[in-house]
């Protein structure tokens, strides 16, 4: 899920787990008074990108569509480590496979109806992962393991069936065969951008409003660029371990200007903002409001300059190579306001598989070698270079690929930068057309598997769909066969593996420049319970339906 | 009236009062062999506060102009240069240029730094002065670009009438329908970032032509709807008529007949629409689709200071009062400039 900044997941760092299921339940006193469940709160944030759930790739989109999209099976709605569970959703349980590791048989609850009244089928949920597919989702590379996926994706007819998805409506039984072995199946099934719609109000476009889905909330998109809201879904029936979350109505606030919305929060317009306070309200907000501000927690992500490999100059690697020499990590931790942890590998300290190598570049943390960045960019015989940097306008990012900028002039570039809006920034720097040479890119976690930052990122696979997370265009044979042999393999079990791709994907090809892991903040209004309600997920970042006001 | 004046006037102020009258009578008396724009040179010179902001406009180009000179000899650094994780001695003492939390140092009042750095490490005061050149230059050329626009439509229309006046008059109509920074705002965001392309013409997203166009192009109607009408006028006069008597064509009389008498107008006109062009393009810049970062102006670092304008209060205030200072100055001398050649109009444009 990555992509900048927006989507996440987190695993690990040592979180400090609540008793979550307190505020997720809503009937709980929290020890205190009573909880003032009901009415409405407001949530600011630069706003989901899509209003179709197949086509969502911000966290700020994530965060909403969980609460509306439920999949056969997700994320236990749990603080911490205990986050990256997958529980039964739709499904009466998770299924063990069979048949050598290959195919998933789920079986749909009773009685289990859209937020418009209509049966869920079983044969929706195969509509979804055709929609996936056939509208070019980023996330299509996710479900292009299951059998037959590839040849639908090729023959182009959305009426074509897909073999490896048999769904029976009579008895609500879906099974899934995959071509092999894949671990990360199941977590890939638990994004709300696979969980079944109507297929009746599914087509194979694009939509503008969202679909019904069976989540405790309804979403509405009243305007797309200034405001969204969650309602109660009075459909809702009980599943187990999916809260029902605590207010009646959610407003989404869209605006871009993170400056406002951090104001909106400390004065109660707002109760929470999915951005994090930028400039230099993060240190007023630590300095006045602590106790709203929770930063215990950081999903696991990685901050990092893509270099396109098709393009010059980064076409070769004494190029990509100069750039990782030339950065400076304590540059950017001022750039971030502190928030950053410098670092060189694609993997977060969090992650399994990750291993502090040696950075051929220097230690992350020390100065930069301009001199040897000097030489490579003139060994590369492109010096003189014309380089634009790509960044897009939420802070910090302009501030970073200015100092890109900066950096390569200095090296011996011609470096210029190009701002973009951060609502179309992704799809445009992902497309091969756009010929976006480098620039500014993150990567949030979107399962708790190491795959998951290289498959998007760094895989000929990711260059399949449209719009691909794999904005420096590589295409590396050992990558891939490196990612197929590793897939069905358990992540504990082959972590030095995993360890070994990162050293060859930064240290011997220089594909991408990594920079460091971001540590993010969740602010709240005085009236919500920052302390024991943040909710803070690692797979989401901050699940919505744990949010409650503080007890009366 | 003079007897009066002298009774209550201090003797300095009686001394210019007395000046002031005798030039007045002077002219009154030599009227007739006094050309207009000798006579509007005199009486702008008399106007003391006009002439008064216009060297404060002229002292603020100057500084402008000479950026290259303070960040070489004085700063040491360019407008651009980032200095992240640099320091600087303040007092005997060094600072970092931005803390660890992203914090960036205030004035030094010295050669480096002197107004402190932004969140990138970068000098303001240079960027200040190269932001200063970049919103003068979009301010000038896309003043003069409306004006070549604004005088061949108004002559076009006024003169040739019928079909062609309702052409340009109803697209110079829609363009007018919109508020002028709605309009700049829009063109602006839809053509940063494809650029513009016309024929073989390419102009990319972030070239300082695009916000130059937008400006010039919004403004026309505001400067060219008046001269139309008085271009409809002078077509009628005599001397139009015997020039054309006289086999003259109709390119000819536009510009041998017709122009010359639109020039105080445009006189009167280019000082406030240099001075509305800068205030235009600094909105653009604070919305971030005028002048494209890094490169400095004073709307866009406004649009940055405001960001961090509680631990860096000067890196949006400087800038403002760098703005404020130009359009005031510019719309002073512009009032006396209108004064000078013709006091009774009414030349006004919108903010």
């Amino acid at each position: 899920m990555g992509k900048l900044g927006r989507r996440g997941a987190v695993l690990l760092v040592a979180l400090s787990v609540f008793d979550v299921a307190a505020c997720g339940g809503g009937d709980d006193d929290g020890g205190g008074g009573a909880r003032d469940t009901g009415g409405e709160i407001a949530i600011g944030s630069v706003g989901p990108d899509s209003a179709d759930p197949v086509l969502i790739q911000s966290l700020q989109a994530v965060q909403p569509f969980q609460m509306v999209y439920t999949p056969l099976v997700t994320y236990a709605h749990q603080e911490g480590n205990a986050g990256t569970e997958i529980i039964p959703a739709l499904a009466e349980e998770v299924p063990e496979p069979t048949n050598g590791g290959r195919t998933y048989t789920f079986r749909l609850r009773e009685g289990l109806e859209y937020s418009d009244g209509s049966p869920v089928k079983a044969s929706d949920f195969e509509n979804t992962i055709k929609r996936l597919l056939k509208l070019g989702s980023p996330w299509s590379g996710f479900y292009t393991g299951i059998q037959g996926a590839t040849e639908f994706t090729e023959r182009g007819n959305f009426k074509a069936d897909i073999a490896g998805i048999e769904a029976n409506d009579r008895t609500g039984e879906i099974e899934v065969t995959l071509t092999e072995p894949n671990t990360q199946i199941l977590f890939a099934l638990a994004q709300p951008y696979a969980a079944p719609t109507p297929a009746a109000k599914s087509p194979a476009r694009g939509l503008k409003q969202p679909p019904p889905g069976v989540g405790p909330y309804t979403l509405e998109v009243v305007d797309f660029n200034r405001e969204w809201v969650l309602e109660r879904n009075r459909r809702f029936r009980d599943i187990p371990g999916i809260p029902k979350g605590n207010f009646d109505r959610i407003k989404i606030a869209v605006s871009d200007n993170v400056t406002r919305m951090t104001q909106d929060v400390i004065s109660g317009k707002l109760d929470f903002m999915t951005e994090d306070p930028a400039g230099d309200q993060l240190p007023e907000v630590r300095a006045q409001y602590p106790e709203r501000l929770r930063e215990a927690a950081s999903p696991a992500n990685v901050y990092y300059f893509f270099l396109n490999v098709t393009l010059p100059p980064f076409d070769k690697q004494e190029a990509r190579e100069a750039v990782n020499y030339a950065i400076d990590s304590n540059a950017l931790v001022r750039i971030f306001g502190g928030r950053l942890d410098p670092g060189c590998t694609m993997l977060p300290p969090s992650v399994t598989g990750y291993e502090e190598f040696d950075c051929k570049y220097g230690d992350p943390a020390a100065g930069p070698n301009l001199e040897r960045a000097r030489q490579l960019v003139e060994q590369s015989g492109y010096e003189g270079e014309e380089v634009t940097v790509w960044t897009n306008n939420k802070d910090p990012r302009p501030a970073i690929a200015d100092y890109l900028r900066d950096v390569l002039g200095e090296i011996g570039f011609d470096a210029d930068v190009k701002t973009l809006d951060q609502q179309v920034y992704i799809e445009q720097v992902g497309l091969r057309r756009t010929k976006a040479q480098t620039g500014f890119t993150n990567w949030y976690q979107d399962y708790p598997h190491p795959a998951d930052f290289f498959e998007p990122t760094l895989s000929s696979e990711a260059l399949e769909s449209e719009v691909t997370f794999n904005q420096g265009f590589v295409s590396d044979s050992r990558i891939d066969k490196t990612l197929d042999e590793l897939r069905g393999e358990d992540p504990e079990a082959v972590a030095e593996r995993w360890g070994d791709l990162d050293e060859y994907v930064v240290n011997e090809k220089a594909f991408v420049v990594p920079y460091g892991y971001e540590e993010s903040t969740s602010f709240f209004s005085e009236r919500m319970d920052a302390e024991n309600c943040a909710g803070i997920h690692p797979v989401w970042k901050n699940d919505w339906l744990l949010f409650c006001k503080k007890a009366s | 009236m003079e007897e009066r004046l002298d009774s209550v006037l201090p003797e300095g102020v009686e001394t210019a009062v007395r000046s002031d009258a005798l030039e007045e009578t002077a002219e009154r008396e030599h009227v007739a062999g006094v050309g207009p724009w000798r006579l509007a040179a005199r009486r702008l010179r008399r106007d003391r506060i006009a002439m008064g902001f216009g060297m404060v406009f002229l002292v603020l180009v100057v500084i402008c102009l000479a950026a290259p000179t303070w960040a070489t000899d004085v700063a040491h650094t360019g407008p651009l240069k980032n200095h992240l994780t640099d320091t600087v001695v303040v007092d005997g003492e060094r600072k970092d240029v931005v803390s660890l939390d992203g914090v960036p140092i205030g004035p030094t009042w010295q050669g480096e730094f002197f107004l402190g750095a932004d969140t990138n490490g970068r000098d303001t005061a240079v960027r200040l002065l190269y932001g200063g050149r970049n919103s003068l230059e979009i301010g000038v050329l896309a003043a003069l670009i409306t004006t070549v626009l604004a005088v061949w439509a108004g002559l076009l229309a006024g003169y040739a009438r019928g079909f062609t006046d309702a052409v340009i008059s109803r697209s110079l109509d829609v363009i007018w329908a919109y508020p002028v920074a709605l309009l700049a705002i829009a063109l602006g965001t839809a053509l940063s970032l494809q650029g513009l392309q016309i024929g073989p013409i390419e102009i990319s997203g972030e070239s300082k032509l695009i916000p130059i166009l937008i400006i010039a192009v919004v403004y026309v109607p505001y400067m060219a709807r008046p001269l139309r009408g008085q271009v409809l006028a002078l077509r009628e006069r005599d001397f139009v008529e015997a020039a054309r008597a006289q086999g003259a064509g109709p390119v000819r009389i536009m510009l041998t007949e017709i122009l010359p008498n639109l020039s105080s107008t445009i006189v009167v006109f280019f000082p406030l629409m240099v001075a509305n062009a800068i205030l235009l393009e600094a909105a653009l810049g604070f919305l971030g689709v005028g002048v494209r970062a890094p490169e400095p102006s004073w709307g866009n670092m406004i649009g940055d200071g405001v960001k961090h304008i509680l631990t860096g209060p000067h890196l949006a205030i400087v800038p403002g009062i760098m703005l404020v200072a130009t359009v005031l100055a510019l719309n002073v001398f512009g009032d006396g400039v209108r004064d000078a050649f013709d006091p009774r109009a009414r030349i006004h444009l919108e903010h």
